[in-house]
């Protein structure tokens, strides 16, 4: 395998080249940082489909005394409502046992024990709440921090603040993995898009089955050999013909075409799980190669471990209108291992301190039951799990009420939790700007307040 | 309302409450603004302090001096009446006047050969042909190419991509599902005007209100799709009232956008922070729209898909459609007849089911192949599957047949059966779910399931097994899909699944045309052929089966009794007493009885005949969504852009109460758009205009002509070209000629710019930029001879990695690449999957259309040479591109100049020359060395094959393939 500079050294130019090089590992736009940071990146592991706070870390007794009763209208009245529209609202009890988990004493779902093993290191946010009750709205306020279409997501934004620490792989990357249960709903692309900031910041998806990256292949027959050289032979013409033109932007596409050949090279290396001892892929639960959730924590990991900024796993799906009981059970069988497996993995590496992961999905569950054994989209209150980057573990904060219905405890908003992923990575969400629209438009939109109280 | 306001200068010298006034025109000392400027009191110092903005010292003496002079206001210069200018005025002029006081001159003409070639990228976006390019600088009059190109179908493809790209066009809903409507009619529309050179004021009238005009025409009903191709959502859960308010908002700001380069949009949840609109300005924007008839969640399945639809099916269309109306018209009067004239016997039914006589016998195959793929029986070991909980798995011993391995794009699979003695009335094959598959979960790939025919041979006869009828179990069947396409012995037809339906099992149901009687030696050799333009809509995991009576099929929620024959819902609606029925039992149980019911086949069979021949008349029939008009719903202002308040004040439709006094309907508001009184639309198309032949506009932020945009560098060029749009009666290809034909256009562009100007808004020489997504590809295919042109029809579909769609549901599906001609059409048609468009545009900085788009911004990433280097339609555009070379005989120097001639418009330099031989030559050595390599990456694509030696074609290839990833090739100059 070729070092980077072993290959520059080969071409015609190679000092030019080293200098868009440069250029290209974008440094962010807020140097130096605002203030102290505390995480260099962030693990977002993207429960999508909504997880029922309920059935996983909100324990409320109430409700469960409440089961079978009418949902009091003074909790529901004038809120926004989905699929249950129309319905009678029944309050529906916890469908799953509680436990109290370490040294702290946080309580969760009792088939969370991986999880519960690491309560000591995990911050519980009971208090969330948000603002679109539909899957596809919810995912856009959840990703850039607006209802409007065309914003950039928060990992755009995080690349654009710090800029990228690899030279070989995008600073933003997007993983997805589907289990059991749910109804698998769709999640579009613009999720990760780069919106209104330069495309270079834009989320690459990176599949955990198949080709890594689109087009990372070099088409059959032509080699790596035949692939450099042909790379080679583009870079010499490009610097020809700039010599004529003098066009700046041929700089740019020859580092382009050089980055894109490390990513050939450097890519298939990364996803490739096969020489992680045994004893890891166990943790995690994972095989490599299938593409599962537990396959994309250890990548995760192994992605941060090479400077991706931003590592975003979805993982499908959490839309339990039916079954909330069973389909908890299953998904807690595909995320409870490798959620703790990855934090532990970080910490054993001396990563957890620099590094944010997040645990949660667009919205959460209503405390009313939907079709006798389900429940619906819920924004008024639901949990989230944060972890390492500067968070103090061992805490839980804010509160729903006592139905689990409403944030009424520190409630904290989608705003107030990106102004706080923000804080921990060194910027001021007040500060990282950008001129749009006569607006200086930012990841928080017009709100969000730092938490402090889960700061460590 | 915001209490103060500075930009309108009556607001801005009223006193407030207290007696004082903002501005005091002439008094400084008395103006409120100005001691907020230069208070030492921080709690009232403007701007505030957490606004981390500070005033310079010369600003706030700026501001000081402005006051004491008597606060002149001037209007914002968009919103001034156009001003012509002087008879003698050209684009030339008003350029070379300000390059002249900046100290700049103009630079010479760009040499002939860039001249075409850039000509022909911004007007055409395909690069001029060899002989062209010859004609051109053996000295052909530049003006005769300008009129041919812009005269060109070509012209009006370019043109509309930017078009669409305002309008948001885009052949998918653009929520959850995201899945196909019916749009691509309204491109064609589209096309048609700008190649006609239809004035754009009817251009407006028609997209606005073509529905409302007099005699509307169908180019005109087709038109006032635009009102329609905003972002719809189909999520179950939805509340109407939310997405009704957010297709109207997505309207006014479309419209605001494109035609009047505001962004009107921001007074959706307040007045506007910056320009002269209110809320209420919103709202009664929204107000002309109230006509239009739609609904909060917008179906994609079913009989109501889509909402107002126009059949466009030709006069031919429809005469060859009428008699086959006819004819399921009169098969239904005699299925009715006869189910009047047969006893019809629910007990008999329920109690058959009851027996199990109406059974499916599993059949455990006792061989299963396929041509290309893996079959394997599951028998004695469970099969593994995932489709959360709704499937109920497999026994052992249920002869579950799974494909995998080799997944070719068509398909036969070959399954033999020992059913032992028996008297069989009907097979029945079953598709069953796995999230494995890509094409609705039991699909190998594609967004639907296509069986082309189904056949069964009794052996050792070898006998032909004929099938009388069939029936599914699918609730929304695609017209084109019907059941008896699978055994109609026509392999055109097909019998498949394409729309979500919620049943984790597909079953088919096909009767014999005589009992078949087997003995213990018999057996059944069933074959499936998929064999239709739809690739890998192959079945994944199937069953066959057997019934000794005439079994539904059946295919059920949660772990249900499939083999039983008939569905729960029968049971549970024979069990019903016939007062407790409703009609959904009543039609449950009519189709049971028919179906089961032997007197009913012939009658049956005739009308499912004529139903599919019909549909499959009807699935060509061209449709598009159009507004209709019915009693407009009330408007109201929605305080902070909050669907739930229905507090606010109602308001009737008017445009911005700044710009004018004009209500009543979207025509007067298509009018008034288009008209000499709005001084917007002119300036705002001219602009967008500019930017395609310099790179900017005039005012840089296209989409925001308003105080937060930018005052435009040339202003009376600005107003002189708007004046030049209106007075020639709205005529777009005079303003693209105006353009083209100045001096100012025709300038080299080598260099870099002035230090005077480093971003060149003085134009002192050309610009250059990387040509759009859609032009990338077609420049590709052109120069390699790959591009078919044929102008407009239904959008098409490159190739595309597997598995890019599949974060899509409702459907679960993938894609299923064009065949033929239609792989090789331009960008522009490329089907426009709004949540997941294609990735080798969205690479090139394409807009996906979830929102007005007036601009795309040009990136250079890794991404775009990972496309160029390996998107197979690259690789294909760089194999079938040396073929050509190839074919063009002569020496490998020779092709190799003859390549790059073609892709970049120039002769090669010497070095350049050097360079490519070399990697020919290494090319040649290392594809000599391995045959199998050559022959591999000459595989690419499915273009047509050149009989050549392996390794000098493959060599040959590899300088193709470098020559389309030039940055020359791919950069208009």
């Amino acid at each position: 395998m070729q070092t980077r500079r072993a290959f520059l050294n080969r071409s015609a130019a190679g000092a030019l080249g080293l200098t868009a090089l440069q250029q290209l590992i974008a440094k962010g736009a807020i140097q130096p940082p605002h203030h102290a940071a505390k995480a260099k990146r962030v693990i977002f592991l993207y429960q999508a489909g909504g997880p029922s706070h309920l059935e996983t870390f909100d324990s409320k007794p109430k409700l469960a005394e409440m089961h079978g009763k009418p949902m009091p209208e003074s909790f529901t009245k004038g809120q926004q409502i989905a699929q249950l529209q129309g319905k009678p609202l029944i309050c529906y009890g916890p469908q799953l046992g509680f436990k109290r988990f370490g040294k702290s004493g946080q309580e969760m779902c009792e088939l969370f024990p991986q999880m519960g093993s690491i309560a000591d290191e995990i911050c519980i946010v009971r208090s969330m709440w948000g603002e679109q009750i539909n899957h596809d709205p919810a995912h856009t306020l959840m990703n850039t921090g607006s209802i409007l279409t065309g914003r950039p997501s928060m990992g755009s934004w995080v690349l654009y603040g710090l800029g990228s620490d690899t030279e070989d792989l995008p600073g933003y990357v997007v993983l997805m993995s589907a289990g059991r249960g749910g109804q698998m709903q769709p999640i579009a692309q613009r999720q990760w898009s780069a919106g209104f900031l330069p495309s270079k910041y834009q989320g690459v998806k990176l599949n955990s089955v198949g080709d890594p990256v689109l087009y990372i292949q070099t088409p059959d027959g032509l080699g790596a050999g035949g692939q450099k050289e042909s790379i080679e032979a583009i870079a010499k013409l490009n610097r020809e013909a700039g010599k004529t033109l003098g066009d700046p932007e041929i700089e740019t596409r020859i580092a382009q075409y050089e980055m894109a050949f490390r990513m050939q090279t450097s890519v298939p290396g990364l996803v490739d799980m096969s020489k992680e001892p045994a004893s890891v892929l166990d943790a995690y639960g994972a095989v490599p190669g299938d593409g599962s959730f537990a396959s994309n924590c250890l990548l995760a990991r192994r992605l941060a471990e090479r400077g991706v900024r931003f590592i975003q796993l979805y993982h499908r799906d959490w839309d339990h209108h039916g079954g909330v009981k069973k389909n908890v059970e299953l998904k807690a069988q595909e995320v409870d291992k490798p959620t703790a497996a990855l934090i532990n993995d970080l910490k054993q590496r001396g990563m957890l301190d620099d590094t944010l992961v997040v645990w949660g999905g667009e919205f959460g569950r209503t405390p009313m039951s939907q079709g006798g054994d389900g429940r619906d989209h819920h924004i008024k209150g639901f949990s989230y799990i944060l972890a390492g980057g500067g968070i103090k573990p061992g805490i839980s904060h804010g509160a729903t009420d006592e139905l689990g219905y409403a944030a009424v405890e520190k409630p904290v908003s989608v705003h107030d939790f990106h102004a706080t992923m923000l804080h921990l990575l060194g910027i001021n969400h007040l500060r990282m700007t950008v001129k749009y629209s006569g607006l200086d438009a930012r990841l928080t939109n017009v709100s969000g307040e730092v938490v402090k109280g889960i700061l460590a | 309302m915001a209490n103060m306001r500075l930009d309108l200068r009556e607001e801005a010298v009223k006193p407030n409450a207290r007696g004082r006034a903002p501005i005091v025109p002439g008094n400084p000392e008395q103006s409120e603004i100005v001691r907020r400027i230069f208070t030492t009191n921080s709690m009232q110092l403007m701007p505030p302090a957490s606004a981390h903005k500070t005033l310079t010292a010369a600003q706030k003496d700026t501001i000081r001096r402005w006051v004491a002079e008597g606060a002149v206001y001037e209007g914002h210069w968009a919103y001034e009446p156009l001003r012509r200018g002087a008879a003698t005025a050209s684009i030339d002029g008003f350029i070379a006047a300000k390059q002249h006081a900046a100290g700049l001159t103009m630079s010479a003409e760009a040499d002939r050969a860039t001249l075409i070639r850039r000509l022909a990228l911004d007007l055409t976006g395909v690069p001029p042909a060899p002989t062209e390019v010859a004609a051109f600088v053996a000295g052909e009059p530049y003006i005769k190419v300008v009129d041919r190109m812009i005269a060109s179908q070509r012209y009006a493809e370019k043109q509309a991509m930017h078009w669409l790209d305002g309008v948001r066009y885009a052949d998918t809903a653009g929520f959850h599902g995201d899945n196909p409507f019916p749009a691509w009619p309204y491109r064609d529309y589209v096309l048609r005007s700008i190649h006609e050179n239809q004035p754009f004021d009817q251009f407006t009238r028609e997209q606005l209100a073509g529905d409302l005009l007099p005699g509307a025409t169908t180019a005109q009903k087709t038109a006032s799709a635009y009102n329609r191709i905003n972002r719809v959502s189909a999520e179950g859960g939805l509340q109407p009232k939310e997405y009704l308010a957010k297709y109207a908002a997505d309207r006014v700001r479309t419209t605001a956008t494109v035609w009047l380069g505001s962004t009107l949009g921001c007074a959706e949840c307040h007045d506007h922070k910056f320009d002269p609109f209110t809320a209420k300005d919103f709202y009664s924007f929204k107000a002309f729209f109230a006509d239009i008839k739609e609904t909060g969640l917008v179906p994609d399945r079913g009989p109501k898909a889509w909402g107002a639809l126009l059949d466009l099916s030709s006069e031919r269309d429809r005469a060859r459609r009428a008699p086959l109306a006819a004819a399921v018209e009169s098969s239904k009067k005699a299925v009715e007849a006869k189910r009047a004239a047969s006893k019809r016997d629910e007990k008999a039914l329920l109690g058959a089911y009851e027996k199990g006589s109406l059974a499916w016998t599993y059949q455990v195959p006792v061989a299963a192949s396929a041509t290309k793929a893996t079959l394997k029986v599951y028998n004695d070991e469970p099969a593994p599957g995932n489709i959360g909980e709704a499937v109920t798995e497999p026994k052992p011993g249920d002869g579950l047949i799974v494909a995998s391995g080799a997944n070719p794009d068509n398909e036969t699979y070959t399954i033999t059966l020992e059913p032992g003695a028996g008297r069989w009335l009907q097979l029945g094959v079953q598709a069953m779910q796995d999230e494995s598959l890509l094409g609705l979960r039991i699909a190998r790939g594609s967004d639907r399931l296509m069986v082309s025919e189904i056949e069964a041979e009794l052996l050792p006869e070898r006998r032909k097994l004929r099938f009388s009828t069939a029936a599914s179990s699918i609730r929304f069947q695609a017209p084109e899909q019907h059941p008896m396409n699978a055994i109609d012995g026509n392999p055109q037809t097909g019998w498949g699944a394409s729309t979500y339906g919620d049943a984790p099992v597909t079953s088919l149901a096909l009767r014999f045309e005589t009992p078949l009687a087997t003995t213990a030696q018999s057996r059944i050799v069933v074959r499936i052929l998929h064999d239709s333009e739809f690739r890998k809509a192959t079945i994944g995991r199937l069953r066959l089966a057997l019934s000794k009576g005439l079994a539904m099929p059946v295919s059920e929620q949660r772990g249900a009794k499939i083999q039983t024959g008939l569905s729960a819902a029968v049971v549970a609606a024979l069990k019903k007493s016939k007062g407790k029925r409703n009609d959904e039992d009543q039609q449950t149980i009519v189709a049971a009885l028919d179906w089961t019911s032997p007197a009913m086949e012939e009658s049956l069979t005739a009308l499912k005949r004529a139903e599919a021949a019909l549909g499959a008349v009807d699935a060509t029939a061209p449709r598009v969504m159009i507004s209709e008009s019915v009693k407009p719903e009330v408007t109201r202002i929605l305080n902070r852009g909050n669907f739930m308040d229905d507090s606010g004040a109602i308001v009737e439709p008017a445009v911005p109460a700044f710009l004018g006094k004009v209500s009543g309907t979207r025509l007067d508001l298509a009018n008034w758009l288009a008209s000499r009184d709005n001084p917007l639309t002119a300036r705002a198309y001219v602009n967008r205009q500019w930017r395609l032949f310099f790179g900017a506009g005039l005012s840089r932020v296209l989409e925001d002509l308003g105080s937060q945009g930018e005052w435009p560098t040339h202003p009376e060029l600005l107003d002189w070209l708007a004046s030049e749009f209106v007075e020639s009666g709205w005529d777009r290809k005079h303003i693209t000629k105006l353009i083209v034909m100045s001096k100012t256009y025709r300038q080299s562009s080598t260099g870099a710019a002035s230090e005077k100007d480093p971003e060149n808004r003085l134009l002192a020489k050309q610009n250059r930029w990387r040509v759009d997504a859609e032009v990338v590809r077609d420049i590709a295919l052109s120069v390699s001879g790959l591009l078919v042109e044929r102008f407009g029809g239904p959008s098409v579909r490159p190739y595309q990695p597997e598995g890019f769609l599949a974060a899509l549901n409702f459907p679960k599906r993938d894609y299923s690449a064009s065949r033929g001609d239609d792989q090789y059409r331009r960008g522009l048609y490329t089907f426009w999957q709004r949540t997941f468009l294609h990735p080798s545009l969205m690479t090139f900085d394409a807009a996906t259309r979830e929102e007005c788009t007036v601009n795309r911004s040009a990136s250079n990433t890794p991404l775009q040479a990972l496309v160029l280097l390996n998107d197979p339609t690259y690789v294909e555009a760089a194999r079938v591109f040396a073929q050509n070379a190839y074919a063009g005989g002569g020496s490998p120097e020779a092709r190799i100049e003859w390549a790059f001639q073609r892709a970049v418009g120039r002769a090669p330099s010497a070095r350049e020359r050097a360079v490519l031989l070399d990697l020919y030559k290494s090319g040649l050595r290392r594809f000599d060395s391995d045959p199998s390599a050559a022959r591999r990456f000459l595989e690419a694509g499915e273009a047509q094959r050149l009989m050549a030696p392996p390794a000098e074609l493959a060599a040959t290839m590899t300088v193709t393939r470098a020559i389309l990833n030039l940055h020359e090739t791919i950069t208009r100059n």
